[in-house]
């Protein structure tokens, strides 16, 4: 594994801005054909990070390979190799899909075979052959954003580093978005990913967790799941306002969050805290049902790991 | 409602906070702006390039020649022996005015009846400065022409005295240009960024796709409106204070008549140019549509302040069109506030 | 450079105007519009201006003087008034620009060559119309003295010819009648092509706040070919209206054109190039439009407009701004169009300041990529 060098290999990437560090003191390593996620709360560094390894940003210390450049020193020879897909990427509105396509295709020197067949399997891949001709600002978002990432797509980059690229889809398009990444994975693109979403970063071969600049976890997701201290308790009470208030300062219990009406608490031990809770809820009156241990999700795993930091 | 429209305008002062700068800059651009401009221009014509063939070379024709040179209109750079030197010169735009002395000028002076021809050829290719050259050297040739005929007919000052009418200026008594442009103008820069101001303010908001938020918020149009005005004016206000006291300070232009008066009348002038502003804003799609727009106005605008020409000079249908432009009574309210002192009666010593 | 980007850039610039009709009219339109109407104000010929006039003497002689001054177009007569405060008060509100006071003993001073017995009043808040006033009443006035000089020094048994002065015989070329708007409507044309430099002030910073100039960053292109691109459409929009603008010049305000019409277009694509090169560079400065404008109208507009030697003639400006002038592209361009229109010269005469402009736009051009950097801060 070791012996293919990585595609992007990062020591000490710092950035500062006037108030703040925004990316500390960055190690990582991604090997070609990686599908990695970078999630963490607002403001944890992950635009930065992805917007210095596309060489938008300068850096303030430390160094970067990026598909085998140096960053500091040659950030533009890194570019033909990268697509990269900003938060907010916005296409030219008053530009056709197709002319919004066409057009960075010719910014990637696209030769003009390869040109009309990127077009059209791209947007036969996002689904807008039907929607060449209509203006960018007539689209959905979901359409707007598949039509984001096809321009980034299409000189075909080895390296793709995306921004949070699901945010505000419907759920539809965003299975149909993870379709097309998927298929870029298997055929041997790494991807980059940054997002909110904890489901996404379930489908990723690793996760990076991002936290106030630093890089605190880094590993495959299953891993880090089971890394998580506690376990999950699902129950249903009748009253859950009630059974939340009550329940949230029992000693072992480390945190609750609502689903609709059920609460998933983590518990230190279910054999411990379980009858402990079903004697509170029993005490008050509050009946329940469909209790059962579930497993860490990514979310749990994630939001103790923080609660873990800053303490 | 009060409450409403003090939290919007304190949103837009917040706005206003974070993008601090650009209020600031047209604020200080304008009044440095103002500063060059009115340095550079209220000036009078002076240093015009002036070439001299003098094919008497005799004292008389020095004496003129120095005569037009301590006018302070001219440079003389060269004198030259031919009239091609001249010719090139005025084709390519390098002299504004050529004075070209007969031989026999001096002989023709000393006789008792000689009338030298002079001939002198204006570069027409620059009115402005032309207009100024020949005046200048009419006036010249004027005093020593009557120079000339005192001692020919043998009398003295006196007699000949007051053959120009008595002139008196009243309000500007120097002729100084800066009285009469930087009036016109803190007009104009005002007028600009009152418009700008007002147009983009909501124009921004539409174009960036924040409007929308807005109007679904539960203010009324009016509030929205008022919301936004106040900073607008404020920011007129202070630029209309800080023009002023340049034009004052560094101009000399006075402040004769009452401020009280002054600062009503621009009240409503801003509130006016607000006005148009946001009817821009409202036809406006884009910032790019609603500056070249605010463009068209202020120009219109401008030709009404009589900047360039006077309005009385106009077509009778642009007569009536200006009274209907806030800028030209405005330039009025100016000038007669300001020079003139009006309203209130003002003692002969402030008349020159 | 690769022409390639430069084109896909270009095109895609052309295309965004083009869909946006009413920034579209504007664009092309703009700087005809704005000639048309500063030529219209500056081709007003003065006339009528308002005075009053306070004849103390009311004689034969008086009455006369005042109705050969109010003969013509040139000066209208507000009123006719009995005492010094009216006049005080007419010219405090603005009503007459000049007044015109006959002393009571005109005529007896008149006749005995003891002086001209009149006084002017003008307005100093308006001296163009004053010095108007003042130079047709001292005309008129001055007919009547020479009738009288006349009669006395024929009397005195002097000879006429004795008395007078320097003959001045003044030719002016180029512009015979000295009207202002044979050399201002040129220079208005050098002050109003420049507006497309506006426009692309904003283009870079309209990137900016959309959010697409990000993405724009993250490719290959290059800084010179990204801001040339953008230059190009306003480059054409711009020869427009050097094609049009001169046509609205001379038939409707009949300036005259002598020169060569191929040499004015080829010079005015240079400037262009040169004033659109300034336009670049404070797009490149601004991160918002709202202050690309701001910058713009003080350095492009307005400069352009009062430092250009159009209005005010740059030998009398003080050394630090004729410095200024000469930086500014607007400034060698008046001097391109006065000299086409007025005097036709040629490109012998006018090559310095093609030169020039190129120089200029060159200059530009490198600094705005210089400074123009493919990062995000």
């Amino acid at each position: 594994m070791n012996s293919i060098s990585p595609i992007i290999l990062t020591q000490g990437l710092s950035r500062d801005f006037k108030s703040n560090r925004a990316v500390d003191r960055l190690d990582i390593s991604i090997q070609p054909g990686e599908l990695f996620g970078i999630v963490g709360p607002d403001g944890a560094g992950k635009t930065t990070t992805l917007r210095l390894l596309a060489g938008l940003l300068d850096i303030s210390d430390g160094s970067a390979q990026v598909v085998g450049f140096n960053l500091k020193k040659n950030p533009e020879s890194v570019k033909p190799k990268v697509g990269y897909m900003a938060q907010e990427f916005s296409l030219y509105a008053e530009l056709s899909v197709l002319e919004n396509l066409t057009f960075f295709a010719e910014l990637y020197d696209l030769d003009k075979n390869q040109m009309r067949e990127r077009r059209d399997s791209l947007l036969e891949f996002a689904g807008l052959t039907e929607f060449k001709q209509r203006r960018a600002d007539k689209l959905s978002g979901g359409m707007q954003k598949k039509l984001s990432l096809a321009c980034t797509l299409i000189h075909n980059p080895p390296l793709l580093l995306l921004d949070e690229p699901t945010t505000g889809v419907d759920p539809i398009s965003r299975r149909e978005f993870w379709n097309i990444l998927t298929d870029l994975h298997l055929h041997g693109t790494t991807i980059l990913i940054s997002t909110p979403y904890m489901d996404e970063a379930d489908r990723c071969t690793r996760v990076g967790l991002m936290y106030q600049g630093r890089l605190v976890e880094c590993a495959p997701p299953h891993e880090i799941r089971a890394n998580l201290k506690g376990e999950l308790v699902e129950i249903t009470p009748s009253d859950w306002k009630q059974a939340l208030q009550l329940l949230e300062d029992l000693p072992g219990i480390i945190a609750i969050q609502t689903y609709g009406e059920s609460l998933h608490i983590l518990v230190n031990s279910v054999d411990e805290q379980l009858p402990e809770i079903k004697n509170v809820l029993h005490k008050h009156d509050i009946k329940y049902q469909n209790v059962r241990q579930t497993s860490a999700r990514m979310e749990e795993a994630f939001i103790s790991l923080i609660r873990q930091i800053e303490a | 409602m009060l409450k409403r429209i003090w939290a919007l305008v304190r949103k837009e002062f917040t706005h206003l906070r974070h993008d601090w700068w650009l209020p600031a800059f047209m604020l200080i651009g304008g009044a440095m702006e103002l500063l060059l401009i009115g340095w550079a221009t209220s000036r009078p014509i002076t240093n015009l390039p002036l070439m001299v063939l003098d094919h008497d070379r005799s004292p008389g024709s020095r004496e003129l020649v120095a005569a037009l040179e301590n006018t302070n209109t001219f440079r003389i750079d060269e004198h030259v022996s031919d009239m091609a030197a001249i010719e090139s010169a005025i084709e390519r735009g390098e002299i504004n005015a050529a004075v070209i002395i007969p031989p026999d000028y001096f002989d023709m002076i000393n006789t008792s009846s000689g009338t030298p021809t002079l001939v002198v050829i204006l570069n027409g290719a620059e009115s402005i400065p032309a207009t100024e050259a020949m005046r200048t050297i009419e006036g010249v040739t004027r005093e020593i022409g009557e120079r000339i005929v005192l001692e020919r007919l043998n009398l003295n000052q006196d007699q000949l005295a007051g053959f120009n009418p008595s002139l008196r200026v009243w309000f500007n008594a120097t002729l100084s240009e800066a009285l009469y442009t930087t009036p016109a103008e803190l007009g104009l820069m005002l007028e600009f960024t009152i418009l700008l101001f007002a147009a983009l303010s909501f124009t921004r908001e539409r174009e960036l796709g924040t409007l929308e938020q807005l109007l679904v918020m539960p203010f009324t149009s009016l509030e929205i409106v008022l919301g936004k005005s106040i900073p607008v004016i404020l920011v007129g206000f202070i630029d209309f204070i800080l023009l002023l006291g340049i034009t004052n300070l560094a101009f000399g232009v006075p402040v004769r008549g009452p401020v009280p008066l002054l600062l009503v009348l621009i009240f409503i002038y801003i509130l006016v140019e607000l006005g148009k502003g946001f009817v821009i804003s409202i036809i406006s799609r884009t910032q790019h549509q609603a500056f070249l727009l605010v463009l068209i106005v202020g120009m219109i605008d401008f030709m009404f302040t009589g900047y360039a020409a006077p309005v009385e000079s106009m077509p009778e249908v642009l007569q009536v069109i200006a009274n209907a432009v806030p800028a030209h009574h405005m330039l009025a309210i100016l000038r007669g506030i300001l020079l003139k002192g009006s309203y209130g009666k003002g003692d002969p010593e402030h008349h020159g | 450079m690769s022409f390639r980007h430069l084109r896909a850039v270009t095109r895609k610039e052309i295309f965004h105007i083009l869909r946006d009709r009413m920034t579209l009219v504007l664009v092309l339109f703009t700087p005809t519009i704005l000639l048309f109407i500063m030529a219209y104000a500056i081709t007003v010929d003065i006339r009528q201006v308002p005075i009053a006039i306070l004849d103390y003497e009311r004689s034969a002689i008086s009455r006369s003087l005042i109705q050969q001054i109010t003969a013509g177009d040139d000066l209208e007569l507000f009123s006719q008034v009995d005492s010094f405060d009216e006049i005080e008060h007419l010219l405090i509100q603005g009503e007459i620009k000049a007044a015109l006071i006959i002393d009571p003993n005109f005529s007896s001073d008149l006749f005995s060559l003891r002086g001209l017995p009149i006084q002017i009043i003008i307005d100093g808040t308006e001296p163009q119309s004053g010095a108007y006033a003042v130079d047709h009443i001292a005309l008129r006035a001055e007919e009547l003295i020479n009738i009288q000089l006349t009669r006395q020094i024929q009397a005195l048994g002097l000879d006429l010819d004795s008395i007078q002065p320097i003959d001045l015989r003044i030719r002016t070329w180029f512009n015979p009648s000295l009207k202002p708007r044979v050399d201002l409507v040129p220079g208005l044309i050098s002050m109003v092509l420049g507006l497309p430099a506006l426009s692309v002030a904003l283009t870079l910073s309209h990137e900016r706040e959309h959010g697409t100039l990000e993405q724009l960053l993250a490719t290959p292109i290059s800084r010179v070919d990204l801001l040339f691109g953008k230059m190009i459409p306003y480059i054409f929009f711009g020869l427009l209206n050097v094609i049009l603008i001169p046509l609205v010049a001379i038939a409707w305000f009949r300036i005259p054109f002598n020169g060569n019409f191929l040499l004015y277009f080829a010079l005015s694509t240079i400037f262009l190039f040169a004033i659109l090169g300034l336009g670049t560079i404070v797009g490149v400065f601004m991160r918002t439009q709202a202050a690309a404008l701001a910058l713009s109208f003080l350095v492009i507009f307005f400069p352009g407009f009062f430092l250009t030697g159009i209005f005010f003639p740059i030998a009398s400006m003080p050394e630090i701004a004729r410095l200024e002038a000469l930086a500014l592209p607007g400034t060698h361009y008046a001097i391109i169009t006065r000299g086409v229109f007025l005097p036709g010269v040629g490109l012998d005469i006018l090559w310095p300041y093609g030169v020039m402009l190129l120089g200029l736009g060159m200059a530009f051009i490198a600094i705005a990529a210089l400074f123009f950097r493919k990062k995000l801060a």
